[in-house]
């Protein structure tokens, strides 16, 4: 009974270890992570903005969900949620041996790859990372009873918030459980799960190329690993930032680097004994197409960037060391069969225990930075009050919001001083428009949306009734400006308009001209409504799948009662 | 072998130990200001730095 519950306190307990003081009240708003009270849905999160939608389909499903749970519990729940998925699937992966299975869960878990995404606030991609060894259970489940069952759709909708994620998930689920007699049902699945961005993001194919400048984003190394040889204990983010301090100093990420790796030759034969050739094969083909675009992102920047700004869609390369986590599911059940093995050649069982427990401590050992909110670096905090009064007294507006100072990230003093991306957009009710171009080293990376440089030149006209006119022209009909961001007048400047909230810190306008409503052609929603159609079809197939499986097993207790 | 065994379960539990101290002292003794924000002549803000 105590051996049953060990694991998953095991993996509940990691996952408090890592996240910490970003449990406990407010919202965790790091980097790319930006997490609201009441995120409103508006059509341009289901595609229909100007930008690239590069947050389709996650924007709208966290606006449909905090309609049910209040958004700062849904962050804690999503982030909390993840890694404890995530460690549970890799138990599975590790087989029925208790101590393997701890293993599993700290080397999955407690992966630089894990960290880094943390920090820099890739949730979607998280929950892909998560549902990755449960799809690896689905597709064994599958080769074997083709019925898709209750958990699959709703593994595929979590695994395909973006694009990435809905890709490696596919990749995943394809490798492992298609056969001549699953294939066409899985890609059908898999498409309905991706539909929203692939189709947002065809519409926008226009737009769909990155700057070269976007080489920046590929692999990077760690203090004294080259990229390559991070990546293989699944760290080499491009972002420095974000790096915890235990991969940067010492020789830690070396001796995690041997350890591991040794680990896992010892555990390459029983492993292919227990999952047998055609998983473990999958397996290995999943963790070479991972390290390989990483590797690729770093060792030929050039080729990837060209791809990037020449193929629609090629940026989905460029930020190279998010495929590693293709690589993980087959490193930690790797590991965990060579802790297994060691284990299993002591006689006594105290011994495999100290082994066990060795095994099940060493990521931890080797990178204790992570260790509550990677050294207090996820810290919570709180909207200030002004931002809900805002809110109120906009509602939804008329046209589209923009925010000024007109530069993407933020470093409120009121969340610790920490970056993050603009939380203010997303915070009100309108859809807007924001400078989506990156500084990377003091370096501009060019972003996307084609109304980016007609603000900026609506901004450098010489008085505020020229800018009101010519945003109104953008479809902008208010402005939000945050007083406590220093600014210059290239991205910032006064707009006619009437003040509907004013204070200290924030102002809001309503822009006094005639406003020139964004149109989204007819064809796009036709479209849109399609893909959306095909991504909640799927979980109602799941939600149907879940009530099929509790009749049925309640006809069944009643039979045998 | 064993032994062998026992001994280097031993040192990884209380390099374990001793690796959580150390790192967690120098960590606290040493960790780097809060980011600062945008200077006023150049109110972008640096999304990450490479190294």
């Amino acid at each position: 009974m105590v051996r049953r519950w060990v694991v998953p306190v095991w993996a509940v307990l990691l996952a408090v270890l890592l996240l910490g003081p970003a449990l406990g009240p407010g919202y965790l708003l790091t980097y790319d992570m930006v997490w609201v009270p009441d995120l409103a849905l508006r059509s341009d999160f289901l595609g229909a903005g100007t930008a690239l939608p590069r947050a389709v389909p996650s924007d709208a499903v966290v606006a449909v969900l905090d309609e049910i749970v209040p958004g700062m519990l849904l962050q804690k729940v999503v982030l909390l949620g993840t890694l404890v998925l995530g460690g549970l699937g890799a138990a599975w992966l590790a087989g029925r041996s208790t101590l393997a299975r701890l293993v599993a869960v700290s080397v999955y878990v407690w992966s630089p790859f894990v960290v880094e995404r943390l920090w820099i606030g890739h949730w979607p991609l998280l929950l892909c990372w998560a549902v990755l060894p449960w799809l690896v259970r689905e597709g064994v489940r599958l080769r074997a009873d083709p019925r898709i069952g209750a958990t699959l759709p709703f593994l595929l909708v979590l695994g395909s918030l973006s694009a990435n994620a809905g890709l490696m998930s596919a990749a995943t689920l394809l490798a492992v459980g298609a056969t001549r007699r699953t294939a066409p049902r899985l890609v059908a699945l898999v498409a309905a799960a991706n539909a929203p961005w692939v189709v947002a993001g065809l519409l926008h194919a226009g737009t769909a190329t990155s700057a070269t400048t976007g080489s920046v984003f590929g692999l990077g190394g760690e203090g004294s690993l080259p990229g390559p040889v991070a990546a293989l204990t699944l760290g080499g983010i491009w972002n420095a930032e974000v790096v915890p301090s235990s991969r940067t100093v010492l020789a830690l990420p070396l001796a995690l680097t041997v350890v591991l790796l040794a680990l896992a030759a010892l555990g390459a034969r029983p492993l292919l004994r227990r999952l047998g050739r055609r998983t473990t094969g999958a397996l290995c083909a999943l963790w070479v197409v991972g390290y390989a675009v990483a590797v690729l992102s770093w060792a030929a920047p050039g080729a990837v960037a060209w791809l990037a700004s020449t193929v629609p869609g090629g940026g989905l390369l460029r930020d190279g060391s998010r495929s590693l986590a293709l690589c993980a599911p087959l490193l930690a059940a790797l590991v965990a069969a060579g802790v297994e093995r060691c284990a299993d050649r002591c006689t006594d069982r105290e011994l495999r225990v100290v082994v066990g427990v060795a095994g099940a401590l060493v990521p931890l050992a080797l990178m204790p930075a992570a260790t509550w909110g990677i050294s207090g670096a996820l810290r919570p905090a709180d909207y200030p009050q002004e931002w809900a009064d805002a809110r109120q007294a906009l509602g939804a507006g008329h046209g589209d919001l923009l925010v000024l100072p007109f530069t993407s990230y933020r470093a409120p003093e009121w969340n610790h001083g920490h970056k993050v991306l603009d939380p203010l957009p997303r915070y009100l009710r309108p859809n807007y428009v924001v400078d989506d171009r990156l500084f990377v080293d003091g370096r501009a990376v060019p972003g996307e949306d084609p109304r980016v440089p007609d603000v900026l030149a609506a901004l450098a006209l010489p008085t505020p009734t020229a800018r009101a006119h010519a945003l109104a022209d953008l479809g902008i009909g208010a402005v939000a400006r945050d007083r406590t961001v220093p600014t210059t007048a290239t991205y910032d400047a006064e707009v006619a308009g009437t003040p509907v909230f004013t204070s200290a810190a924030l102002e809001v306008v309503e822009i006094d001209a005639p406003l020139d409503q964004r149109e989204v052609p007819r064809a796009w929603w036709w479209a849109l409504g399609v893909a959306w159609a095909a991504f909640a079809g799927l979980v109602l197939l799941g939600c149907w799948n879940v009530i099929h499986v509790m009749l049925t097993r309640m006809t069944t207790a009643v039979g045998s009662g | 072998m064993q032994a062998f065994f026992l001994i280097l379960a031993s040192m990884l539990v209380g390099g374990s130990v001793a690796t959580f101290t150390v790192v967690g002292l120098v960590n606290s003794q040493t960790a780097p200001p809060d980011q600062s924000p945008a200077s006023v002549s150049d109110p972008t803000l640096d999304y990450g730095t490479t190294n």
